[in-house]
């Protein structure tokens, strides 16, 4: 479909565009950095693909953002180009402040929300409902952002995530194999 | 429609005294006029305790049904349980005064009944064909027009056997909702379709995005242990042309003969030093293989990387990767 197509094309624009900004920032020495460089600079393309319509994406952005402060916001600025850059200049300190101070109070909010749950009874559906809860959180921890998301909401997330995941795992593949290709 | 009017007045007739009684006479009701009282219709504006009889067949059967609903002193709880025959599924109609949306069967508008009772109602409207009266069940979520009270609420409607009050049926949308999308999941994810039940579903797409993100580390690991600088010189090709150009040259070799995706398949997997478990994305459920090899076209013109016989002029192509 068209629509695959072009979500590949700007994914790897945008990563090709980050790993520029890696290179050109000239720290990535041991291949660990590289690969994190790499990895980040994907993951950023792939949630900007996005465009912040889908709450993973934002949750994603978040946390790049709240891991390594300086040189992720420069990435940002560049890549997440529809998200951010209705702020100019001035207001991009405050902007990424925002995105930091929003990813703390997500972290905050994930810590006060869980709970435990203690079985109680040994119904048959009951230890389905268990099984289905144990599973959700189990997805929730793995779904960027979806710590805060409801069933239903995380089943969407889920579904838009898998596809984005694909594109880039698609996209991260054949370059890798091109690349191996001219350096074996 | 060879309705029995004579069952129909008889609940009209009498004054609703009990909701009890009215459902009891659409209970003695054979199930496809059952489906019928079900159709809803129009309503007028103003709410008239006694319904009005139009000769339309349909706004009788409907007024009947309606007749509880005259009463201004309704209890909105009290409900029964129409007669399911097998093949159809008929639903609880909760118990209060409603608008409802036009329903596409039916002919004109009219019929009373509009009780003043406002409050959050639950129903879910039924698409009836009245060749084939098996009811299904339509999501139709949000309330309509036509009373000049116009109130939202939500269409739900309960099945037979369930729990009518609002909780359970903001319950039931939810989870109805909920099963919508886990059944769209399935199909996404590859093998899901045989399973059924909500966990191992769920453990599917687990493992399955887990497996997504432990590919794009392992790949974003071979991308680092390429080459010494991550460098790709590709973006400098993307910058050279336009991006009309590249469309073009997608949409030009959108013919999926030109890229024999077996053998782009092949060539890839000879390419695997390791066993990696990419079996589950070369599945046609996402891999609408043509266009993922028209993708490759433009790095193509690059790399020359579409398929084995072409493996060859790798080495002369006009890309040279940064080594």
């Amino acid at each position: 479909m068209c629509n695959s197509t072009m979500l590949k094309q700007e994914f790897l624009k945008k990563w090709i565009k980050g790993l520029h900004i890696y290179n050109n920032l000239n720290k990535c020495v041991t291949i660990s950095d590289r690969k994190k460089a790499i990895k980040l600079s994907a993951d950023v393309a792939i949630a900007s693909t996005r465009k912040a319509a889908t709450h993973w994406s934002k949750a994603l952005m978040d946390d790049v953002v709240s891991r390594d402060g300086n040189n992720i916001i420069l990435v940002q600025q560049i890549l997440g180009g529809g998200q951010n850059a209705e702020k100019n200049n001035s207001g991009l300190i405050t902007c990424s402040n925002r995105i930091l101070r929003r990813s703390h109070n997500n972290i905050m909010a994930c810590r006060k929300a869980r709970r435990r749950v203690v079985p109680r009874c040994v119904k048959s559906s009951s230890i389905a409902r268990k099984l289905v809860k144990n599973k959700t959180r189990v997805l929730k921890s793995l779904v960027p952002g979806g710590q805060k998301m409801d069933g239903h909401r995380l089943i969407k997330e889920t579904l838009d995530y898998i596809v984005s995941l694909r594109v880039q795992v698609d996209v991260m593949r054949r370059l890798a194999c091109a690349a191996e290709r001219f350096h074996p | 429609m060879g309705f029995g009017f004579d069952e129909i007045h008889g609940p009209i007739s009498g004054p609703p005294e009990t909701d009890s009684n009215s459902f009891t006479a659409l209970l003695e009701l054979p199930p496809p006029q059952a489906v019928e009282l079900l159709i809803k219709e129009d309503f007028p504006a103003k709410p008239m305790p006694p319904p009005i009889f139009p000769s339309n067949i349909a706004l009788i059967d409907r007024a009947s049904k309606f007749s509880i609903y005259a009463s201004p002193d309704n209890s909105p709880d009290s409900t029964a349980i129409l007669p399911a025959s097998s093949s159809m599924k008929l639903d609880l109609v909760k118990q209060e005064p409603l608008e409802s949306d036009s329903h596409p069967n039916s002919s004109s508008p009219a019929v009373s009944n509009q009780s003043s009772k406002s409050g959050k109602r639950k129903e879910r409207e039924k698409k009836v064909k009245e060749s084939n009266k098996k009811s299904k069940k339509v999501a139709a979520n949000e309330a309509s027009e036509l009373s000049g009270e116009k109130l939202p609420y939500v269409h739900v409607r309960a099945r037979r056997g369930q729990a009518t009050d609002s909780h359970s049926l903001a319950e039931r949308a939810r989870r109805e909702k909920i099963n919508a999308r886990m059944k769209l999941l399935q199909e996404l994810v590859p093998g899901c379709n045989k399973i059924s039940g909500t966990a191992m579903v769920l453990d599917e797409i687990i493992n399955h995005v887990q497996a997504l993100q432990r590919q794009v580390e392992f790949l974003s690991m071979r991308l680092a242990a390429v080459n010494p600088r991550i460098d790709f010189n590709l973006d400098a090709v993307f910058a050279a042309e336009s991006g009309s150009s590249i469309d073009n040259s997608y949409l030009g070799m959108f013919d999926p003969s030109i890229w024999p995706e077996g053998q782009i398949n092949g060539s890839r997997q000879q390419l695997y030093q390791q066993p990696l478990h990419f079996d589950g994305l070369h599945q046609p459920s996402w891999g609408r293989e043509d266009d993922t090899s028209n993708f490759i076209s433009p790095e193509d013109s690059l790399l020359s990387y579409d398929s084995p016989p072409n493996s060859a002029s790798l080495q002369s192509s006009k890309l040279k990767m940064e080594l």
